[in-house]
Formats: C-alpha cells, sequence, structure tokens
C-alpha cells in the first residue's frame, strides 16, 4: 500500500509531540449502573456459569454475562465484540484479568438472552465465538504468552497449546462442579511471564540442549560480561578463540552446568539454543495466589518434560485432563489443588494422577533446595 | 546483513541500524545516523556522551547503567533524552556504535 501520512513530520520529529499522558481514565467507560452505583455494592452472586448479578445499596442490580476469548484477536473480532455490546449494552464492555470478555447489563432477562446469543455464535471452523462461562469453580481462561506467534526465545508454543488445553477442559469452562477455581496458565519459556509459578496448573516451556555458540559474531552483537552474568549457575566465563586463524573474544559454556534456562541467550543473540527434538513442556501444579485459608503458594514441577506435539500436543493435554479429573474427584470444597495435594501428601498426589517421580523433579538449586526434601519420618508407603 | 553506504563509506547493519560490528565506526557514521534518531546537529554536549560510552564500552566490555551515564557525563536522564530523543540504548548507544541492547527490551 501506499504511504499514507498520519501527519507526523519526519524531519521534524519533536514538533506537536504529545508525551506523558498516560491511559485514559477508566470512569469514562463506565456503564451508567457502574458509575451510578460505584462504591456502593452489596452483595453478589452467580445466576448461572458466566452470569453474576451484582446489587447495589440502591437497589439497583448490574448483570454481568462473562464469555472466553482466545487473547490473540483480531480486530474485526473485537468490532463484533464492540457490536455486541452496541446492541446489548448501550456500548459498553469491558475485559478481565484473564482476558475474558466482560458484558454488563441491567436487566436479567436481557443478559439471558445475551447470554443464549453469545453462545450461538460460532467460527467457520465451528468453534465457539463468545462461549459464555468462567465463573465460579470451574476452569477460566488461560493466561498465556507469545510462543511461536512473536517471542524469539519460546520452547513452545503458547496459542496453539492454550487451545487444545481449553477444548480439553471446554465442559469445566462453562460449569462450575469443581471443589475450587482451578487457574491454568502457559508460559511458552521459564522467563515465566504470566501467572505460571502461581497457578493451580501450569504449562512451562523447557529447553534440554545447551546453547550454541556463534564465536565468530559474539563479541561484536554481544556485551561479553552480560551474558556471563546472566547464568545462575555459573556455566559462562569469557574465553578467546582461534578460528581460522584469526583470535575471537567469545564464551565458552560448561555443558555440565548448563541446565538451559536460555537467560544467556536474552542477553546474548550468538548464544541460539532452541531446538525441535529438546525443547518441550514442563508441567507444574499447585500455585495459587488468593490468601483464602491457605497462603499463596507456589506451583511445583510434577512432570519434567513432555515433547512438543504440534498441533495439538495430545501428551500434554491427557496429563492435565488427568490431573483435573483426579483433583475434581478427591478434593474437598474450596480445595484448591495445591491444597489437595498438601493435604494427602505429594506421594499420594503422584500415585492418584499416575505420574512418574524421577530425580528431576528433586530440587538441587542452592540453598533452598535443602528445605524441598523431606526431613521427618511422616510419610506414607 | 544490510550494508549502507554514506559518503563513500559503508557499514554493516542489522535491521534496527545497529553497527554490526564496533570496530567498523567512524565520526561519518554518527552523521549518518543523526538524522533518522531526529538530531539535527551534533553538539558539544552529544559529543560527551558519546566519547563516554565508548570508553566504557572499550573498558568494561558492556554499555554503562543509566545512572552511571547520569552521573559520570553530569547530564541528568531528562537532558539525555533532550539530546537524545530515542533515549540512550536506542540513540546514545546507536550512534557510539555499541552493540544493540538486549534482554526484555
Amino acid at each position: 500500500m501506499a504511504f499514507i501520512s498520519s501527519g507526523y513530520n519526519p524531519s521534524k520529529p519533536m514538533e506537536g509531540r504529545i508525551s506523558d499522558i498516560g491511559p485514559r481514565h477508566f470512569s469514562e467507560f463506565l456503564p451508567p449502573v457502574i458509575a451510578k452505583n460505584f462504591g456502593k455494592w452489596e452483595y453478589h452472586e452467580i445466576l448461572e456459569p458466566g452470569v453474576l448479578c451484582h446489587t447495589a445499596e440502591s437497589g439497583d442490580k448490574a448483570y454481568t454475562v462473562r464469555c472466553g476469548s482466545a487473547r490473540l484477536v483480531s480486530v474485526s473480532y473485537v468490532r463484533e465484540l464492540c457490536d455486541i455490546a452496541d446492541k446489548f449494552c448501550g456500548g459498553h464492555l469491558r475485559f478481565t484479568t484473564r482476558n475474558n470478555v466482560e458484558f454488563i447489563l441491567d436487566d436479567k432477562q436481557a443478559a439471558l438472552d445475551l447470554k443464549a446469543y453469545l453462545n450461538s455464535q460460532k467460527f467457520e471452523g465451528g468453534s465457539y465465538k463468545f462461549p459464555v462461562g468462567g465463573t465460579g469453580a470451574g476452569v477460566t481462561n488461560i493466561v498465556h504468552t507469545q510462543g511461536w506467534v512473536h517471542c524469539h526465545t519460546p520452547a513452545t508454543d503458547a496459542s496453539g497449546t492454550v487451545k487444545v488445553t481449553m477444548d480439553a477442559v471446554f465442559d469445566q469452562f462453562q460449569d462450575m462442579k469443581l471443589p475450587a477455581p482451578v487457574r491454568i496458565s502457559m508460559a511458552c519459556c521459564l522467563n515465566m511471564c504470566g501467572a505460571v509459578h502461581c497457578s493451580d496448573i501450569a504449562i512451562l516451556g523447557v529447553h534440554r540442549k545447551p546453547p550454541l555458540i556463534d564465536h565468530e559474531y559474539l563479541d561484536n552483537l554481544c556485551e561479553i560480561p552480560l551474558a556471563v552474568a546472566a547464568c545462575p549457575t555459573g556455566a559462562v566465563r569469557p574465553t578467546k578463540v582461534e578460528l581460522e586463524g584469526k583470535t575471537y573474544k567469545t564464551v565458552a559454556i560448561k555443558e555440565e552446568r548448563c541446565m538451559f534456562c536460555g537467560n544467556c541467550y536474552t542477553m546474548c543473540p550468538s548464544l541460539p539454543l532452541s531446538d525441535g527434538e529438546g525443547d518441550g513442556i514442563a508441567i507444574m501444579v499447585g500455585g495459587k495466589i488468593s490468601n483464602r485459608i491457605t497462603k499463596p503458594s507456589f506451583s511445583k514441577v510434577v512432570v519434567p518434560f513432555v515433547p512438543n506435539e504440534p498441533p495439538r500436543w495430545p501428551t500434554m493435554t491427557k496429563v492435565i485432563k488427568k490431573i483435573l479429573e483426579v483433583y475434581a474427584e478427591e478434593a474437598n470444597k474450596y480445595e484448591r489443588l495445591g491444597d489437595w495435594a498438601n493435604r494427602i501428601g505429594w506421594e499420594r498426589f503422584f500415585e492418584k494422577c499416575e505420574l512418574e517421580f524421577s530425580a528431576h523433579l528433586i530440587d538441587d538449586f542452592r540453598d533452598p533446595a535443602y528445605y524441598t526434601w523431606r526431613q521427618t519420618t511422616q510419610f506414607k508407603w | 546483513m544490510a550494508v549502507v553506504e554514506f559518503q563513500g563509506s559503508s557499514f554493516e547493519v542489522d535491521e534496527d541500524g545497529f553497527l554490526q560490528k564496533f570496530e567498523d565506526w567512524t565520526p561519518l557514521w554518527v552523521d549518518f545516523v543523526k538524522e533518522s534518531e531526529g538530531i539535527k546537529e551534533i553538539s558539544e554536549d552529544h559529543q560527551k556522551v558519546i566519547d563516554f560510552l565508548q570508553d566504557y564500552y572499550k573498558k568494561n566490555g558492556i554499555a554503562p547503567m543509566v545512572r552511571i551515564l547520569s552521573k559520570v557525563t553530569g547530564f541528568k536522564l531528562k537532558q539525555i533524552y533532550e539530546l537524545f530523543p530515542s533515549g540512550p540504548g536506542k540513540g546514545a548507544c546507536k550512534m557510539a556504535g555499541l552493540p544493540k541492547p538486549t534482554g526484555c527490551v
């Protein structure tokens, strides 16, 4: 397409430049019923999966219809959301912290009509466009990352793994029959953008091979001390190599000390490590961020590796489904996945979920690893 | 990798316009880059920042942290942005011929 100027003048870049204005204030976008009753809510109830009702001191009621979204969406999808908001909600809508979409109405029948309408909308391939759900003790949307769509350090894909996982647990999205909410999160490398370290079930991209070293270019493209300092295990050290009679400043990596975190590649483009067969997924469980009953906790690794199997990742979805099924059957009401595993003991958790326990799962990272071992005789056979 | 020509010299650059090799840097490079970085004329202050970045990189193998740049040159971050509208990384480091900043930027 031919170039169309927005009015910006490249020869005077600072002229007419607007900066530091921040985001728009949220109050500009509130639906009237929310603006009127702001800070004056009495109680709320979940009418049915995906539909909430908040009652204000004034007696006003706000009905919220929550539907899933793929997070990675096109402008035409957003326009469709806007069309729905125009038609049913006076042009208002909001996104949740897990990237679901919420429509707020002040009439119950209209809200139920909207739910039926949203559930009837489908893409050409047959998937729901706006499946209603994600409330109460179910599985809501998966917080995830960029994957092969946009990032340069991933060990797996985000959108793909999330789609297959949501397909596998879709019933739980549209229902509220679990003991407590189950948060599933996904990160495509162990930078852990998002919430994998604190989710009930977490999908994490991992490498299994050390980086390749591009000696010829390394000193030109990288600040060597940064690559050295990026390593959590001290496996990277500066060195010199001779290639075809020329000496290059570069780094050496002690492979037996490397645990394939990829931090050095983040700092230095000459240390790539992604690998078709080596890369895959680790599954973690038992994290949470709320303070309810028990303190917030980190998720723990329970499956060190499942291979990348695009486009449907069958091994990964099987493991996740199994964990979710056993948890749904065994846990007490209000018990989050981690609370349940802690109560029955992790050896029981592995037994019930039929997961293999391997040496990879035993913490060996610095002094704190010691505290994860069992210093008691209390265990079950 | 792309090669750009400027007043008879050629420079090897990446897609963001950073020099591929620090040794390729010449004062001509600054003249070539300044326009794309929104700088009309290279003042003494500009030169002071560029010189310091190069000295620091030669000595330490890394670009200085922003606070070190400020402390040594005496320019507050605001003044650095006034000199280099794209900032110390994209603007000053690029003009000084340092490698492209990495990490989650």
